[in-house]
């Protein structure tokens, strides 16, 4: 986190290319994790709702508990550690002001909604996965306005 | 340290205490908070047609582990250094104590499956600890964010 105590990070030559890097391979994460899902967990409200429930027509299995568990662990851990180095680069170029600061927020709290709606829609009720999608794309699209007004930043501002 | 980054922390506090509880739900889920059922869940038991855990299956859990464990405690402990605690001897005593009952939480399995029973107190007890470090941490830092 030093770059948060550099003066002036769009003309440090040293950390303008490593930070880009993270913005561009944070980009590439976000929108590969959307395909990924796609292909194995679900996007959408009826492939999550088959993977997590089954599916008695098509013979399909549901996710047992602790596969379930498994991969909600690992979500947390990746979307606390993607959000928190995201947000502290872009709150450091984005001078964390009106509109931005309302995003950052956004890209927190829907992050942290989908999370606990997808526990809920697993053990408590199935209407939570509508939750889960919504607050799932809202938090991928507000992440990856960040990375892009933060490396439109360093190269165009 | 501006407000905005004040906000990413506590963000971050909340994301850390749905790790804890997951972390504390799989526990529960696949091994399980008894002495007995920790043994049971690496020596393996025929009764519930569980099969023993063997070395390089628990190498495989823990590799990544090893690696997540260091840079969650390391984010979220260097926050503090960040507030008024940060040359108090508890905050020195949690630093090391975090980083200690993790490597043995991560470890102790290894004594497990050689039928040293021991381990399995200290897989519970490390774990335990643990959970309560990160707990404690986060509530040191959400305070001084808070009322500092």
């Amino acid at each position: 986190m030093r770059f948060t105590l550099i003066k002036d990070l769009k003309q440090d030559s040293m950390m303008k290319p490593i930070l880009s890097g993270l913005l561009l391979f944070t980009l590439l994460y976000l929108i590969s994790d959307i395909f990924v899902k796609y292909s194995s967990f679900g996007v959408f409200e009826e492939t999550i709702k088959t993977t997590l429930f089954g599916n008695e027509d098509e013979f399909l299995d549901p996710i047992t508990t602790s596969a379930f568990l498994e991969f909600w662990h690992m979500e947390i851990f990746f979307i606390m550690m993607i959000l928190l180095t995201l947000s502290a680069v872009f709150i450091r170029l984005s001078g964390a002001k009106g509109f931005n600061i309302i995003i950052v927020k956004a890209v927190m709290i829907s992050a942290l909604i989908s999370l606990v709606a997808l526990l809920l829609s697993f053990f408590v009720n199935a209407v939570f996965v509508q939750l889960y999608v919504l607050s799932f794309f809202l938090w991928h699209i507000c992440a990856f306005y960040m990375s892009l007004y933060s490396l439109i930043k360093f190269y165009y501002d | 340290m501006t407000n905005a980054y004040k906000y990413s922390i506590i963000y971050f506090l909340a994301f850390s205490l749905l790790l804890m509880i997951s972390g504390v739900l799989l526990f529960e889920y696949k091994i399980g908070f008894s002495v007995e059922q920790i043994s049971s869940y690496y020596l393996g038991d025929e009764d519930k047609f569980m099969n023993p855990q063997t070395s390089s299956g628990i190498l495989k859990i823990i590799t990544p582990h090893i690696f997540a464990f260091g840079l969650f405690i390391m984010v979220l402990l260097h926050f503090l250094i960040f507030t008024k605690k940060r040359s108090s001897k508890i905050l020195k005593a949690v630093i090391y104590l975090t980083f200690l009952s993790a490597i043995l939480e991560l470890l102790s399995p290894f004594g497990i499956i050689n039928s040293i029973e021991f381990f399995a107190y200290v897989k519970l007890l490390s774990f335990i600890i643990f959970e309560l470090l990160v707990l404690f941490s986060s509530w040191l830092l959400f305070r001084s964010i808070v009322y500092e």
